[in-house]
């Protein structure tokens, strides 16, 4: 287990009480609905961030928005960390807990609870996986647009807090952009609703400010989703480079040129031979980078938009070209992108990163990116969303050897720092978490950082949720 | 995934699989959204992550079994959804047959879970008993209402329910009579008679020879074979388990040897999957490795043979199929086109019902140990099912057969009965 | 007295100075939304004016940073020369609030001013990237980025947008800019009441046709759009833009949809922009400045339903646009502020804007629809943490 993050010292007060502080939850909740067995309490230390595990307190799996409010109420006036978690999906460490946290699981409020197509909107309850929205209004013709990788498994709740993105957000915009409404329980237990089936705030954007905040304003038991109409079809192709700056320079001139496709999803040559091994797809493996493009509309449109996208490529001396031949071919081709993190499980460890740099810089970020990697006598194998700069480097590593691990940290960390310095960011869509939080003061000045945990306090002033997370401990304003 | 296991621990052939299989895991957590009971229950323990986390906790500390872990691994259902979800490609499968042997070994379960298990262990294995336990419950059904006040004895009352409500034909192990093919000679395969299905329904394989027969294949039933295992292997009962499989591979393994066969085919999935994994079970035993082996590579399911031999189109029937795969069809043997291919070739309209992945409850002996959960599976199931609005359900494995069929109205059928009726067979006799 | 900083060092100096002295600013760019919100107490006016310019701007990365004070024609021209645009379709406020002046950037931000595109490409704030502004303790802060993808810290971007100048004083905004669709057009279903209206909108957005504006012009303002050329009766509008194939293979799509409700006709691409920019602009209820005007965001569905409801109850003059569910509603004497606003919390809820009144009924009408006392409490102590003084446009928006 790595150590090199360090998490805020389990509160003595809390630690204490624990026996007392189940006892007391064991009140608030049905006995299906509470964890605390310590090796019951094991498979919660970690999320999909592997690397960094702590043992929470207790868990709680409240069933009802009014057993989340019970929760918080308890765990404010006690002075108790709460820590949310949905599918525990998160690549940055969201929902590690830490000792004197109770973990506030929403996996047990999976419900979908009204879908209104002549409003085009659905309303979930937030342990309902983001793919499962879909799912449910598709009868009636509609999507739900954000669409991360993991979609299968992570949650709305949890989206919601990283303010997912995904691969076709690049025509339809990430979580945010998609989120009409929440019903969400304060620090103290109060319940308050944020938006609607309605567009815009009736006063202060809260609604935006809590999209991303990742768990730290708030816990939403219920969300409202805009939908969206699905299209008539959609039409994934491969594009095969020998390199990665033609791929890189074919996505800024397709961007450039005024085509905005529905997805630009990139792959070099490593992650190609992992995706393929695993979905058999049909990606080329005699290429040094892949874009899939994908195009949607009438036949018609998607004909026309590819013939200009082909002549783009063309100039960028595209080696392959195959368009999907069935819907499929286009889920496998989907299948592969979406499960390369996973499927690079098979042949190492790995770490994910997700800057996000200037399309300009892709090129330049990729190259530099195989340099820093190679210095620290690593693997990468590059994956990501192209249209958008969102980049994902995993980085392969083995687990077993904390040598290796702590400089697969580091190169990281190298990785990210340069997302930066070219003008982009540290997460596209993962979120900061555990794992970018002392990054915070690269992108940040002091006085910008102080500025949002000052507006944090407005929500959370004893630092009770996820405490641990987003924002340097050192240097944080006395509770 | 990061394991901490001593050079010790890993001299151990067991526990040294089992840290391969964990390395695997990258914590993604894809595997809990396609898992039953985490989708039916909403808790990290009781789905394929949080198994596996807890089975690694447990070996790595080298502790023996306790009730909290016992609880979590006894809910699984084996249904292997998490391994055709997994894109890491983890082996969960022998990740739980480890864990439950090692509970086997090192747990103590209360006197009554014991009592069943060791019923269940003794009595489902062997068609005999099992039919004459079966008349039994038809005495005894009565009382099930009563049985499910008492936690204890949820189990007994479960197993009451599921007993066949008709006439419990007798168990004539001669019952089907191979006989020589009638079409141009194609091959020779065994056919399995396993144990609990010739029970319920010995109209399963009466229709699988039938077809086969009447395609050229001539159909040998080897003396002396059995159960295939898998009731006990589940239980975690290692050594009943490994007998079980020796003995039928003995059996096969003399047919192979004398007649030469092209296929051990199998009706129910259940069984498939086990015996595909004979090699793998018995893979320690140098007398066996081999012949385990040559076994496995040879079992095959009815469907998974049948599409080998290019059946001819058969006229539509105007009757929908709703097919439901079974976990070990789908899961545990990856057949997910064969049997469809086949219905569609034959006639019928078939309807793939939502949540096809998601198990009916019945694993095995599941639907009596976890009668809750697996009848909340069972609602859900049935639900999709009807959606499709079905003359028909049809499957490959007996115990979706038994549990789909206590839940719905609407007749559920083998695969192959519809099959040999398409090509020649009578008409199944619930199918109206 | 009028503070016009030239620069944004200048900016925080004042309004470290105006904090540190308790004086009120108001805070304004082009002074074209004046009268926009409660009426406000304030010692002196701090305007954007004096920051101009466009920063950065590179069309290929469909991104643009701008000074706060520059106008907005200027950010239009420059993105036009290069066939690319605000997706979110600015509002200009002028004609319905009878006011002069330059309308600025900055203030498109701070109003989150969008236009009929907003229900489906989302709204000013949704297309704002990154933002510097000065807090009310004249610390320069920055918030976002310039990529499109950004989950770092918490989105104080967000937050800024359409708090009208209570939180902090913007002073530079990157943003995200889309290509000009190649075409546009408008089909015009005519003779629909509004209720047949939102059923047809409805079926419109389901449709795999991509709309991109959704109105609903009744009897009683149709002739006060296009010059009065829009076919008799009621008309329901639906927008289409994109490359030239796909709008037209589109439009025959929705013309054979929209045919079942009523006669169909089409507006070609001059037409269809002049009309859009009317709906945008609100133009039917342009000057007439003694006349309270409410700006409705409600369900789509429910929006009609409102309308019904009041017209049995009090003079208004209403028309639609986002499919239903931005109703603009003016109102012959009195706002009627308590009835309206019951109404759109029995039909799922919603927010009423006082955008317009006289100034004796603004001073008696909360502008913005009154928060419940959690959601209250909660954005006062947010303004507390941005402007701790209280110097920044205090009371403008309710209780903060």
């Amino acid at each position: 287990m790595s150590e090199a993050i360090k998490f805020l010292e389990p509160r003595k007060n809390v630690m204490s009480r624990r026996r007392a502080i189940i006892e007391d939850l064991a009140d608030l909740l049905p006995p299906e609905c509470l964890v605390h067995e310590p090796r019951e309490l094991v498979p919660f230390e970690t999320d999909a961030f592997v690397a960094y595990r702590r043992l929470p307190l207790a868990v709680a799996l409240p069933k009802t928005t009014e057993q989340v409010a019970a929760v918080m109420k308890y765990c404010h006036r006690y002075g108790v960390p709460v820590v949310p978690r949905g599918a525990g999906t998160s690549l940055s460490g969201g929902a590690i807990p830490q000792e004197d946290a109770v973990v506030l699981g929403l996996s047990k409020m999976s419900r979908i609870l009204d879908v209104d197509p002549a409003n085009r909107t659905a309303t979930v309850q937030a342990g309902v996986t983001n793919l499962s929205i879909s799912d449910a209004v598709s009868p009636e013709g509609f999507f739900y647009a954000p669409d991360p990788s993991s979609q299968l498994a992570c949650t709305i709740g949890g989206n919601i807090g990283m303010n997912s993105g995904g691969a076709h957000c690049l025509k339809y915009g990430v979580t945010t952009n998609n989120l009409l409404g929440v019903k969400m329980v304060l620090v103290d237990g109060t319940v308050i609703d944020l938006g609607g089936k309605h567009l815009d705030a009736a006063g202060y954007d809260l609604l935006g400010l809590v999209c991303g905040s990742e768990g730290q304003l708030g816990i939403v038991t219920e969300a409202t989703v805009r939908l969206i109409a699905k299209p008539e079809g959609a039409r994934p192709v491969l594009f095969g480079f020998d390199t990665s700056e033609q791929a890189g320079a074919c996505v800024a001139d397709v961007i450039g040129s005024g085509i905005i496709p529905v997805a630009i999803e990139f792959m070099d040559k490593p992650a190609i031979e992992i995706c393929e091994a695993f979905a058999h797809a049909g990606y080329p493996l005699d290429v040094g980078a892949l874009l899939i493009i994908e195009v949607e509309g009438s036949e018609a449109e998607m004909d026309a938009m590819l013939k200009s996208i082909v002549e783009i490529a063309n100039r960028h001396d595209v080696k392959t070209v195959r368009e999907s031949q069935s819907a499929t071919e286009a889920a496998l081709i989907w299948k592969g992108r979406k499960s390369a993190f996973g499927a690079t499980g098979r042949i190492a460890d790995y770490i994910c990163m997700d800057g996000t740099v200037p399309l300009g810089k892709l090129s330049y970020v990729l190259e530099k990116t195989s340099e820093i990697v190679e210095r620290f006598g690593l693997r990468v194998a590059n994956v990501f969303h192209a249209g958008d700069g969102n980049m994902h480097p995993l980085i392969l590593f083995n687990a077993n050897d904390p040598e290796d691990a702590a400089r697969a940290e580091e190169a990281g960390n190298e990785i990210l720092k340069l997302c930066v310095d070219v003008g982009g960011c540290l997460t596209g869509e993962h979120g900061v978490g555990i794992e970018k939080r002392d990054l915070m003061r690269h992108q940040y000045s002091d006085t910008d950082l102080n500025q949002q945990m000052a507006v944090r306090a407005a929500f959370d002033a004893d630092w009770l949720l996820n405490p641990s997370k987003v924002f340097p401990i050192e240097g944080r304003p006395a509770a | 995934m990061q394991t901490n296991f001593t050079a010790e621990q890993l001299a151990d052939p067991h526990v040294a699989e089992s840290e391969k299989i964990l390395r695997r895991c990258v914590h993604c957590g894809f595997c809990t959204a396609t898992c039953p009971t985490y989708v039916t229950l909403g808790n990290e323990l009781d789905s394929p992550r949080g198994r596996i986390y807890l089975i690694k906790d447990m070996l790595e500390n080298g502790r023996p079994a306790d009730a909290e872990v016992v609880t979590h691994i006894d809910r699984c259902l084996s249904c292997l959804a998490c391994v055709t979800t997994c894109p890491s490609g983890v082996d969960y499968m022998h990740l739980v047959d480890h864990a439950r042997v090692h509970i086997e070994k090192t747990y103590k379960r209360p006197l009554m879970d014991r009592l069943i298990r060791q019923l269940l262990a003794t009595i489902l294995p062997y068609p005999k008993r099992f039919r004459a336990a079966l008349l039994l419950a038809k005495v005894g059904r009565p009382f099930a209402p009563l049985l499910k006040g008492f936690p204890a004895l949820k189990p007994v009352a479960a197993m009451l329910d599921l007993a066949p409500k008709g006439r419990i034909k007798a168990y004539d192990p001669n019952h089907v009579h191979p006989r020589p093919p009638e079409a141009k000679r194609r091959g020779r395969v065994a056919i399995l008679s396993g144990c609990a299905q010739p029970v319920l329904d010995p109209g399963i394989n009466e229709a699988a020879i039938r077809l086969l027969t009447r395609l050229g294949v001539e159909v040998v039933l080897p003396e002396g074979e059995g159960c295939c295992g898998a009731l006990v292997h589940h239980m975690g009962k290692e050594d009943p388990a490994l007998d079980f499989a020796r003995r039928n591979v003995n059996v096969w393994t003399r047919e192979i040897e004398n007649g030469g066969i092209d296929a051990i085919i199998i009706t129910a999935s259940g069984c498939g999957t086990t015996i595909k994994d004979y090699g793998h079970m018995l893979r320690l035993d140098p007398a066996y490795a081999d012949k385990a082996a040559r076994v496995s590579a040879l079992a095959k399911d009815i469907t998974e043979y049948l599409v080998t031999l290019e059946l001819p189109t058969a006229e539509a029937k105007g009757l929908t199929v709703a097919y439901h795969s079974a976990c070990s069809m789908q899961h545990g043997q990856k057949i997910t086109m064969a049997p469809k291919t086949l219905l569609k070739n034959a006639g019928f309209a078939v309807r793939d019902p939502a949540e096809g992945h998601l198990c009916c409850g019945s694993a095995g002996t599941y639907n009596i140990m976890q009668p809750e959960i697996s009848a909340q599976l069972k609602v859900r199931k049935v639900k999709n099912i009807e959606a499709t609005r079905p003359d028909v359900i049809a499957t490959g494995n007996i115990g979706c057969m038994t549990q789909i069929g206590t839940g719905t109205s609407i007749p559920i059928v083998h695969t192959v009965e519809l099959l040999d009726w398409a090509y020649g067979g009578p008409k199944p006799e619930n199918v109206a | 007295m009028t503070l016009i900083p030239n620069t944004e060092t200048d900016a925080a100096y004042v309004i470290r100075n105006a904090a540190a002295q308790g004086t009120t600013l108001a805070v304004c760019g082009g002074d074209t939304r004046s009268g926009f919100g409660n009426a406000v107490a304030f010692e002196d006016v701090l305007s954007s004016r004096g920051l101009s310019g466009i920063v950065d701007y590179d069309p290929a990365e469909m991104v643009m940073t701008v000074k706060t004070g520059t106008p907005v024609t200027e950010v239009e021209a420059a993105l036009a020369a290069n066939r690319q645009m605000m997706a979110f379709e600015p509002m200009d406020h002028r004609g319905i609030m009878g006011t002069t002046g330059e309308p600025t950037i900055g203030g498109v931000f701070a109003a989150n001013a969008s236009g009929p595109r907003r229900f489906v490409a989302g709204a000013a704030r949704d297309s704002l990237l990154g933002i510097r502004f000065v807090n009310g303790r004249g610390e320069i802060i920055r918030a976002g980025g310039r990529v499109m993808k950004n989950v770092t810290g918490l989105d104080l971007v967000k937050l800024l947008a359409g708090s009208h100048g209570t939180l902090g004083f913007l002073t530079e905004v990157t943003f995200r800019v889309l290509p000009v669709p190649e075409t546009a057009e408008t089909i015009v279903i005519s003779n629909l009441d509004d209720a047949a209206a939102a059923r047809a909108m409805a079926v419109s957005m389901a449709l795999s046709v991509e709309v991109s504006g959704a109105a609903h012009l009744p009897q009683t303002v149709r002739s006060r759009f296009l010059g009065g050329q829009l076919p008799e009766g009621e008309a329901t509008v639906l927008r289409l833009e994109g490359l030239k194939a796909s709008v037209a293979v589109r439009s025959e799509k929705l013309t054979s949809e929209m045919s079942r409700f009523g006669p169909v006709s089409r507006l070609g691409p001059d037409d269809s922009r002049r009309l859009w920019q009317e709906v945008r602009d609100v133009t039917p209820y342009a000057g007439m400045p003694k006349k309270p005007l409410w700006r409705v965001s409600i369900a789509p569905s429910a929006g009609h339903q409102l309308v019904a409801a009041l017209r049995l109850e009090a003079g208004i003059d209403a028309f639609y646009d986002w499919q239903g569910g931005l109703v603009w509603m003016q109102m012959e004497a009195d706002p009627e502020a308590e009835l309206l606003r019951r109404y759109v919390r029995g039909l799922g809820g919603g927010h009423a804007t006082l955008v317009r009144a006289p100034e004796r009924l603004r001073l008696a009408t909360p502008a913005f629809e009154p928060q419940g006392d959690a959601v209250a409490a909660l954005s006062a102590r947010i303004k507390l943490k941005l402007d701790p003084a209280g110097i920044f446009s205090p009371g403008k928006m309710a209780g903060v």
